[in-house]
């Protein structure tokens, strides 16, 4: 079991900085995701863990062993590439067992640990095969075997499913939650996929431009995102953001977008950060958190997505795009009138200036009463 | 094509669509075929009817011989041993060049300074007119006032001036040492382009599996160049089995016949000995030596696509 720590781990190219002042800290045993999109510097966190990539300064642990100065060999990290890497002149048993071989194991000690390694991943059938026989999520899972018989002190997986199809990597999905709780090995993944990180991780690191904006479990990431950022790469589909004024007015807390007026509840936001004449805030709310009642303000559908389990409903509140997920029994048609409340409980108020989160995060009561909109 | 298109018109009603197509077909391979037989089948046979003869080449006159000409060849001292000359000399110019080829392309495939100047100067040679560049090396080679003699004794490496052409074994090493000098950039640009195209991944992989530098070009980058190094050595092959200009211009084949080959073999009969018919039948007989490369590369291209 071992834990794996970055510290001030920074990473230039040239002027370009990759990544900046990473500090993380992963618990033994423990699957977190690095989660970003495109040129977040989550891939060269995990380059520069594997050994692949040299940190340009900070220090990198693996157990209580600071690896900076390691070769790849020597950290006892296992890595699956985005493209499996798989040697494509080997056979199934040659691949998984080129690792072992290198690292001089016995003959008879190889074969048994690739039959072994091949059982757990349903491979037997396949070891006489070459890679380019087998179909994306075979050689997906030999990729997998080829880390796993090495018995590595952690996993690296780099965006291991995004080259199988919707189905498939389901699938995959599943069968990797399910290897993680068998073999309770620390795994480190990464992925631009916020369903695979949330799904599977037991903590996410979001990232973006080089900078790690929050580290925690997926449900406190849904529920609290720390910045407009986070907020509005998590959730499918993401949450509605509506630029305006936030102002305090005696008791009362009053959010203003052109036409469109809310009162929220008074302890939504810290007192501190409010100033005279108001502040430039992005109201965030989810889409099911936006509801429809009779009573509510009045809105108008614009689309209807049905999925079968649910409809995503974009709306049209005051000349703003809001969008909301109803039940598969709620039926809606475009231009049809409706009522919508939001769930005063879960709004999210980040400053416009640097997106970052201005709610008190007390926790709210549950019998909060929903904000009444005022046209 | 228009002739094509209106033939097919003309006929169609009458046709099945099928049998039009085929037509069709037959139409636009047509003129691929008459120039295939023009340049290729017609001098094959004839050279194979020539061999049956005896003629003499000035006048192109002569007499019905049979196999004679293949019974005297195969009979004679010389032919075996152009034979094996040619294969000393295809099998040392081959396996220099090809040594020589990856060692380079693996070299220029790394990050050096001047990389793309590099990779543009080492095809110098194989651009060069083969004259022009055997006209250079018969001067740097030249026992009297050639600069290889000369640097080497300057360098204290020999003590008098070797014959690098004229005595036996330097001209049979000069001659492979040129050819290895003017072929080896073609192994250069055709392993260099393969190397490009294996994916980084592997090689970390490889890394991370615990391989060093010579494991993974053990178990990578030689895997990897399996195909095309096989094509450019049975390209290579064939192409140097049958070099003449190289040989003929730097050794003329000597000293005496140390360094003639069959195709300088085939010169010898047609323009020195006039016997167009012997001419021939050393050409068939080397071309039944080349049609063994031949079934071995079709074996090849059949087992790679299977």
């Amino acid at each position: 079991m071992t834990k794996v720590t970055f510290e001030r781990v920074h990473k230039a190219f040239g002027a370009f900085v990759a990544l900046e002042e990473l500090d993380l800290a992963i618990r033994s045993g423990e699957f977190v995701s690095l989660l970003g999109p495109s040129g977040c510097g989550k891939t060269t966190t995990l380059r520069m863990l594997a050994g692949l990539e040299q940190p340009t300064r900070g220090t990198i642990s693996v157990g209580d062993r600071v690896v900076n100065e390691l070769p790849p060999a020597e950290r006892d990290l296992a890595m699956v590439f985005q493209s499996y890497a798989l040697y494509p002149h080997m056979t199934v048993a040659q691949n998984i067992e080129y690792p072992l071989r290198k690292r001089g194991v016995a003959r008879a000690v190889r074969r048994e640990q690739v039959l072994r390694a091949a059982a757990q991943l349903q491979l037997e059938a396949l070891l006489d095969r070459k890679p380019r026989q087998l179909s994306g999520g075979q050689q997906q899972r030999v990729a997998l075997g080829r880390a796993l018989v090495r018995n590595p002190a952690a996993f690296l997986l780099d965006e291991p499913l995004s080259n199988l199809d919707a189905k498939l990597r389901a699938h995959m999905r599943a069968e990797l939650i399910e290897l993680h709780q068998r073999i309770g090995k620390t795994m480190i993944y990464v992925t631009h996929d916020q369903l695979e990180a949330m799904t599977m991780s037991d903590r996410i690191a979001v990232l973006d431009q080089g900078r790690l904006q929050q580290f925690d479990t997926p449900l406190e990431i849904y529920n609290r995102p720390v910045s407009l950022f986070v907020a509005g790469f998590i959730g499918t589909p993401a949450m509605n953001l509506v630029k305006g004024t936030l102002k305090a007015d005696g008791n009362r807390l009053v959010f203003d977008a052109g036409g469109l007026s809310l009162e929220l509840p008074p302890a939504l936001v810290r007192r501190d950060v409010l100033r005279e004449g108001g502040i430039a805030v992005v109201l965030g709310v989810r889409p099911e958190d936006v509801l429809l009642a009779t009573d509510g303000e009045r809105a108008t559908v614009k689309v209807v997505e049905p999925t079968g389990h649910e409809s995503i409903v974009f709306f049209d509140l005051m000349d703003h795009t809001v969008v909301g997920r109803v039940g598969p029994d709620v039926r809606l048609a475009a231009g049809e009138p409706v009522g919508l409340t939001l769930n005063a409980a879960k709004l999210h108020v980040f400053a416009a200036e640097d997106g970052r989160r201005l709610n008190a995060d007390l926790q709210p009561p549950a019998t909060q009463a929903a904000p009444s909109l005022v046209a | 094509m228009t002739n094509a298109g209106a033939t097919a018109q003309a006929i169609a009603p009458r046709l099945k669509l099928s049998t039009q197509y085929g037509l069709l077909g037959a139409l636009l391979i047509a003129p691929t075929v008459l120039i295939f037989c023009a340049v290729i089948v017609y001098p094959l046979v004839s050279a194979i009817y020539l061999s049956l003869f005896s003629i003499y080449t000035p006048t192109l006159k002569g007499s019905w011989v049979g196999l004679d000409n293949y019974v005297a060849l195969l009979a004679s001292g010389e032919f075996w041993n152009a034979f094996w000359v040619n294969v000393v000399w295809t099998v040392g110019t081959l396996v220099l060049q090809v040594v020589l080829g990856v060692a380079l392309a693996l070299l220029l495939h790394q990050n050096i300074v001047f990389r793309s100047l590099a990779r543009s100067l080492i095809l110098f040679p194989y651009f060069m007119s083969t004259v022009v560049a055997v006209l250079v090396w018969r001067w740097v080679f030249n026992d009297l006032y050639g600069i290889l003699n000369h640097a080497m004794m300057w360098m204290g490496l020999m003590s008098v001036p070797l014959d690098w052409i004229g005595s036996m074994p330097n001209a049979m090493i000069s001659v492979i040492l040129v050819g290895a000098w003017k072929y080896f950039p073609f192994v250069v640009i055709s392993v260099l382009a393969r190397l490009q195209t294996i994916p980084d991944h592997l090689y970390e992989a490889a890394t991370m599996d615990g391989a060093g530098w010579w494991g993974r070009f053990t178990d990578i980058t030689l895997p990897q160049l399996r195909e095309v190094l096989f094509i450019v050595i049975l390209l290579r092959a064939i192409w140097d089995f049958k070099e003449f200009d190289l040989i003929y211009l730097l050794t003329g084949g000597g000293p005496v016949t140390a360094t003639q080959t069959l195709p300088l073999l085939v010169y010898k009969h047609a323009f020195a000995l006039n016997e167009m018919g012997g001419a021939s039948a050393v050409a068939v007989l080397m071309m039944l030596f080349m049609l063994g490369f031949m079934l071995l590369y079709f074996r090849y291209g059949r087992a790679t696509e299977s």
